[in-house]
């Protein structure tokens, strides 16, 4: 017998209050780590897909637009540029790589992308099996495509038109699987890497097929040959400022910094998850009051009992302390479940989420920011222990036992 | 052994001015003080117990002037040296009957015996209510047990406050009978107050206010 049995004696003799308290605390906690931690995800997420790209140049429209097809690889392409123009840029001094990609077309909803070496070198994914690429229809698969889609290397397979994954649209040429990459936890895990040569190659197929004018055709198309955009890294920062304001003045085409068009969306989408928060907050101070309440109800209607104790030598300092256990088990028990809650509840939304958009975004939260939110509860709490221990302070023990005899 | 030497009080918003006679008694003896309702009967207890100051006078208890002691020694004096029994409830309500005794021996700082425990609720004739919970016990019962929760630490004085009057004549006898026994067993004076008159012929040593 201590004054920890006594206080959980004291929890257990009114479950239907410690419930409550439990239950409300531990929702606002779920709601705060889990937010925390989509909000890092998402953050991390967008700034690690980025890799080492500063820059991105594509066909006029929207920047956001441009940056999510072009780097995040979740949105339509805002056209196509030609090549001849891409490659005039990419020989300006303050480069240091520009990447073509041309993509369009799908295998099972992952999209193909068409591109040179220098893709990999991006995000700094290298081979895990198998050789790059020669020639001509020959991939290379991100480590999620190859793991999903149960592939290896010799395979051949049909790619589809467009974007999403359909059954219609399938092009005649086959595509060899020449590697796969190691997991890099970033976008191109989740791509099939090809040459620009094979998009171009499977596009004119197609083209000559209907095309009746082969000849004149053929002549032309060296020249118009088409990438859906141009992936720019700098030589030194300073070309920020030059180098997107002179594309999008002297030429057909638009520049957009990836950093700032997803700060931008990020800035959105931060609305909402600013508004939970905030719900958040309101639910973890009344949660703290319902602590409160319970607490204060129970010095209170049981100010008999605790004059008894007193008169048992129970000092005033162990009364409170009986008082704050009570408090403390309470929050301890509700930040284990909002835990154990907002960690199931995430893995079961972001499993939803995997097989909608084919990514894993979630992160683990960082130390301090579970120990932000920790010490924020605990701050909490023991302020309604505060609250609700003052009146023992105040206690008279001989008015008490009178009273209520 | 309990003296008291001319000690008054007085409550913060009343005039009257309590006065009480000299109380002196030596090992093992008793004492019933009567009394009417408002007379000061309690406040008489409390500073007995310590649980009030006195304006002037002294309350010695084994020797200690427990008035000139800080706050926390006297809490610990109190719980060690002191057991009270009260008119209604007894014991916390969220624990059981042994786990009271159990508390109450933690919070006098006293070891805890499970035989001491065992052979005091045989005594009192509630054995049987070991694990019940408080509020579950008959009237008769609940009193027996705070017979057991003020005499279970050994202390020099048990101090009643109105301790049978919402009990039956039958019940009345056998507890204050139980209360003189086990004082006699604990070598504790044991002073009842009360005004209920059906106790006066058990008691040899009377005053009243």
């Amino acid at each position: 017998m201590n004054i920890w049995s006594i206080s959980l004696k004291n929890i257990k003799s009114k479950p239907l209050y410690t419930f409550l308290s439990i239950f409300i605390l531990a929702l606002s906690i779920t709601l705060l780590l889990g937010i925390r931690q989509l909000e890092t995800s998402f953050k991390y997420q967008m700034q690690n897909n980025l890799g080492e790209i500063d820059l991105v140049i594509g066909a006029k429209g929207s920047p956001l637009q441009l940056v999510l097809a072009s780097v995040l690889h979740m949105d339509n392409p805002t056209g196509n540029i030609l090549y001849e123009d891409a490659k005039k840029i990419g020989k300006s001094p303050f480069i240091k790589t520009a990447v073509p990609i041309s993509y369009g077309d799908n295998y099972k909803g992952y999209k193909i992308v068409g591109t040179t070496a220098n893709f990999a070198t991006l995000y700094n994914a290298k081979l895990e099996k198998g050789s790059a690429i020669k020639k001509s229809m020959e991939v290379i698969l991100g480590s999620t495509v190859a793991e999903q889609l149960q592939l290896k290397i010799g395979d051949t397979f049909l790619s589809s038109h467009g974007l999403l994954e359909n059954d219609i649209d399938i092009h005649s040429e086959h595509l060899t699987i020449v590697g796969i990459y190691q997991p890099t936890n970033k976008i191109i895990d989740r791509l099939i890497v090809t040459s620009l040569e094979s998009i171009w190659h499977v596009h004119q197929e197609e083209e000559h097929e209907k095309d009746e004018n082969h000849l004149e055709h053929h002549e032309n198309h060296e020249k118009e040959k088409e990438i859906t955009s141009l992936l720019v890294s700098f030589r030194s920062p300073s070309a920020l400022l030059t180098l997107p304001r002179k594309i999008n003045k002297d030429t057909n085409m638009q520049a957009a910094l990836p950093k700032y068009e997803l700060e931008k969306l990020y800035r959105y989408t931060g609305v909402g998850l600013k508004t939970i928060s905030w719900i958040a907050y309101m639910i973890l101070i009344i949660s703290c009051i319902t602590i409160f309440v319970s607490l204060y109800k129970m010095v209170k209607e049981r100010a008999f009992d605790l004059a008894l104790l007193r008169t048992y030598g129970a000092s005033n300092f162990q009364l409170t302390r009986m008082i704050a256990y009570e408090g403390l088990i309470i929050g301890l028990f509700a930040f284990l479940l909002g835990l154990l809650v907002s960690k199931v509840g995430l893995y079961f939304m972001l499993r939803i989420m995997e097989t909608e958009y084919q990514q894993n975004i979630l992160q683990k939260l960082p130390l301090q920011e579970f120990l932000q939110i920790g010490l924020l509860v605990v701050v909490m709490i023991a302020f309604s222990i505060l609250l609700a221990i003052y009146p023992i302070m105040k206690m008279n023990i001989s008015t008490t036992l009178s009273n209520e005899k | 052994m309990i003296q008291t030497n001319n000690l008054t009080f007085h409550y913060k918003k009343e005039k009257h001015l309590f006065s009480f006679p000299n109380i002196d008694l030596k090992e093992r003896e008793n004492l019933l003080i009567l009394g009417k309702s408002g007379i000061g009967k309690t406040t008489l207890l409390h500073l007995l117990a310590g649980l009030l100051t006195p304006i002037s006078g002294k309350v010695v208890v084994g020797g200690v002037d427990i008035h000139s002691i800080s706050y926390s020694e006297l809490d610990k004096f109190r719980g060690q040296n002191i057991g009270l029994v009260f008119q209604k409830k007894h014991a916390i309500q969220s624990l059981n009957v042994v786990e009271n005794l159990h508390a109450r021996l933690f919070l006098s700082r006293k070891p805890i015996s499970n035989t001491i425990i065992d052979f005091l609720l045989e005594q009192l004739d509630v054995s049987d209510c070991k694990t019940s919970t408080i509020n579950t016990l008959s009237e008769g019962q609940s009193q027996r047990l705070s017979i057991a929760m003020a005499v279970v630490h050994n202390p020099q004085v048990i101090l009643a406050d109105e301790p049978t009057s919402s009990l039956d004549d039958a019940n009345c006898k056998v507890v204050i009978e139980l209360l003189i026994k086990q004082a006699k067993l604990t070598n504790a004076n044991l002073i009842v107050i009360t005004h209920d008159h059906r106790i006066k012929p058990l008691f040899s040593n009377s005053i009243t206010l």
